[in-house]
């Protein structure tokens, strides 16, 4: 991979980690809420079956949603050329 | 050969490029009803939800009916752009991003209602620090989370290529934010690859947490015990109801932005037949499961839901369920029976009141279930004020505005699937067609 | 661990609504006003329904005073989405004004209509409330408690004295109100209670019992009833 030739593409590069840094972020916040609402459930002991099912679905699709996003911006990064 | 290729599609790139009067003309007319609609809430918010027409017992009206129907609409994008994907028709290839973006859109639009309905919008945070996975509102808080970042990737996924193509044309501030959106593409085999990969999993992944949506939207009536909500088939019901109303919401909007930036070279009379042939589709699924569910209703007889059956069918809301009937299923079928001649302007019309008689549909299963509590009280017709039809139209115009908006700043339809289309796309198809024909057979005798 | 429940005796109830009164003094429920009544919007934790006979039109009515039935398979604590209404250890049916988020999915879900809304601020704290009782701002859902802040006070007093709480010394406002002592309040987990015998009584029956919902008001109807 090419330096960053520019101060304009060094700019492009950092803000596009924030980016994906947003991007991590707000998924993974997703999925640390559903976590602290299972657990909030069992500690009150509040029907922890509805807890447990749900978050075995939406957590492994909100992981999915993060890889694919991290994929995208990993395999388009480190497989562009210069134009 | 390519400048030719990129002068071809300017016209997809123009709304970006320059800015007509017609804009702001949209705008400014777009700014009414979303003012009144500010305006309204702030009343609210002020002085409670009592400047609504809601009362004992019909605690849930036009907020709820619009949650339901803008989460509704979202379907659009899913059907159209992902399983037509998976299913690799060629004429979705101008449809999907008008598709994609209106469900991104919309749900905000949608989950903003939920906000508006409550009580406490204050105490919001108490959702996400005190939430209870029992209660159908959270399955919905996480279902359509998981739908907002799905499609939000969904749609942000194939429009990096094109944001590359903005990046290169333009120059001045706006480059830097293309620049940084485009991930670095230079259409190399490797980022194809990269993206058709992530592009295909997400056309997966999308499907089955879109028809969770609407499912768990359906589970908030029919958990409860009360007559004619307590339903099993709401769940399929309402997905049923959100696609066909999705489809609707996808016709009219492409019809007013091949009007406003002339797309009338991409978006052809073969696609209007085409997807006016699912609208008719879905007219008539609609209308099976209607029909299941009031026959079996009425054929049980039992008192509590007969007394909301009649008054939807000849009782107070009586306008309202055959205005459904009306909308949902004869203008449609009357506009799109003929298959072979869905001029654009029948697709409209169906399109339209099929758009109104969804409404009415979510405002026939919300209302009148309240309205007719199983104990005796005195029963109260639930009449909307300003307030309320105020955040309507307000929600209506902020959608349309959210529209628009994308509108300027990204392509409206896909460029490189366009361009896929033309270079590929024949070929790929013929190639397809032909492992479809029968094998040669070895001569026999 | 003490199970709180309710009879009402149909034969005694004389609709005079004493209990209505004597619930919205001792619980601060506001008065909404004549505009807002004429929108529907009067709050009653205690309400007296009246049912004609249907086949003696406008001879006989039947008063039916509904209190919270304070269920024990609630259908409104399922749907709360914040903990805001939930079933206590001793059968009562909390509310949390300060946690409620005003959804009013719990409203929707109650088939007996025993929660109300706060439309608008109905009223503010000031001279002449019961202080015992929080004042609910605006946005948030209300509803019968058994008057639980005097099971609190008569806990307290208990606890003073260094004695058991006598459950005779918990009683809710209609209760104590009832000119016909057409309700009988006190724990449906001792076989011995007045209540409780009440509740075996051939003549005792639930509302919508079909339901599921387990209500631990029961009432006894008009009459021998059935056996």
């Amino acid at each position: 991979m090419e330096l960053p030739h520019s101060d304009f593409e060094r700019l492009v590069r950092t803000l596009q980690w924030v980016w994906l840094g947003v991007a991590i972020l707000l998924v993974g916040g997703i999925i640390i809420w559903i976590i602290h609402l299972i657990r909030t459930a069992w500690a009150l002991d509040d029907v922890p079956s509805a807890s447990i099912a749900i978050s075995l679905v939406a957590i492994p699709i909100f992981i999915v949603l993060m890889s694919v996003v991290a994929y995208v911006f990993w395999g388009l990064r480190t497989h562009g050329r210069e134009r | 050969m390519a400048d030719r290729d990129e002068a071809r599609d300017d016209i997809l790139l123009a709304p970006i490029e320059q800015t007509g009067r017609g804009f702001y003309w949209a705008v400014a007319l777009l700014s009414v009803p979303i003012l009144w609609g500010a305006l309204a809430y702030s009343v609210q918010f002020y002085e409670g939800l009592g400047v609504t027409g809601l009362h004992q017992p019909v605690s849930w009206g036009f907020y709820v009916t619009n949650f339901v129907f803008f989460i509704g609409i979202s379907h659009a994008g899913t059907l159209i752009s992902a399983i037509l994907r998976l299913s690799k028709a060629e004429w979705r290839r101008p449809i999907t991003r008008m598709a994609e973006v209106i469900t991104c859109m919309v749900l905000f639009i949608g989950a903003g209602q939920i906000l508006v309905d409550l009580g406490r919008p204050d105490r919001i945070m108490n959702v996400i620090l005190y939430g209870r996975y029992q209660s159908p509102l959270l399955w919905d808080a996480t279902s359509i989370s998981a739908y907002m970042t799905a499609s939000l990737t969904y749609l942000y996924l194939p429009m990096i290529p094109d944001i590359a193509i903005l990046r290169d044309r333009l120059g001045g501030k706006r480059k830097l934010f293309y620049s940084v959106l485009a991930l670095g593409w230079t259409g190399t085999e490797q980022q194809q690859r990269v993206l058709n990969r992530a592009i295909a999993v997400m056309a997966v992944l999308v499907i089955p947490i879109a028809v969770s949506v609407h499912s768990v939207v359906s589970f908030v009536f029919s958990m409860t015990l009360q007559p004619m909500w307590h339903s099993t088939i709401f769940g399929p019901y309402f997905v049923v109801g959100a696609i066909f109303s999705g489809i609707a919401a996808l016709i009219v909007a492409m019809i007013i932005f091949r009007k406003a930036y002339g797309l009338q070279p991409y978006l052809k009379p073969i696609h209007f037949r085409y997807l006016g042939q699912l609208l008719l589709v879905m007219s008539l699924l609609w209308f099976y499961f209607t029909f299941a569910e009031y026959l079996t209703g009425y054929y049980g007889a039992e008192p509590e839901e007969m007394k909301v059956f009649w008054s939807k069918f000849s009782g107070p809301f009586w306008p309202f369920f055959w205005g459904m009937v009306l909308g949902n299923f004869i203008i449609p079928l009357i506009c799109l029976v003929r298959l072979g001649q869905h001029t654009v302007g029948k697709v409209l019309t169906a399109s339209l009141s099929v758009v109104v008689g969804m409404w009415l549909e979510r405002f026939i299963i919300v209302v009148p279930t309240l309205s007719f509590p199983r104990l005796p009280f005195a029963e109260g017709i639930y009449w909307p004020t300003w307030v309320e039809w105020g955040e309507t139209a307000g929600s209506f115009g902020l959608f349309a505005l959210f529209y628009l908006l994308f509108t300027k700043f990204f392509p409206i339809i896909s460029i490189w699937e366009i361009r896929e289309g033309r270079e590929a796309g024949l070929k790929e198809v013929e190639e397809r067609l032909i492992t479809y024909l029968p094998d040669e057979v070895e001569g026999k005798t | 661990m003490a199970l709180w429940g309710m009879v009402i005796d149909l034969d005694r109830c004389t609709g005079c609504q004493a209990c209505v009164v004597a619930c919205k003094a001792e619980n601060n429920v506001p008065a909404v006003g004549d505009r807002e009544a004429k929108r529907e919007r009067i709050i009653s934790w205690m309400q007296v329904l009246t049912e004609t006979d249907e086949e003696h039109h406008g001879e006989k009515m039947r008063f039916i005073p509904r209190p919270c039935l304070q269920c024990d398979d609630p259908p409104c604590t399922k749907v709360c989405p914040v903990y805001a209404t939930y079933r206590n250890p001793e059968g009562i049916i909390a509310q949390i004004y300060a946690r409620c988020i005003g959804c009013r999915f719990c409203m929707a879900a109650c088939p007996y209509n025993a929660k109300y809304f706060n439309w608008h601020t109905y009223q503010k704290e000031g001279p002449g409330q019961n202080p015992d009782v929080s004042v609910r701002p605006k946005g948030v859902v209300e509803k019968c408690t058994f008057c639980h802040h005097r099971l609190q006070k008569a806990r307290e007093k208990a606890l003073a004295e260094k004695r058991e709480l006598d459950p005779r010394e918990y009683v809710p406002a209609c209760a104590e109100a009832c000119p016909a002592q057409a309700i009988v309040f006190g724990d449906l987990s001792d076989p011995g209670s007045e209540v409780a015998k009440l509740a075996r009584s051939p003549r005792a029956f639930k509302l919508q019992e079909e339901l599921g919902t387990k209500p631990k008001v029961i009432y006894l109807t008009e009459g021998e009833g059935g056996g």
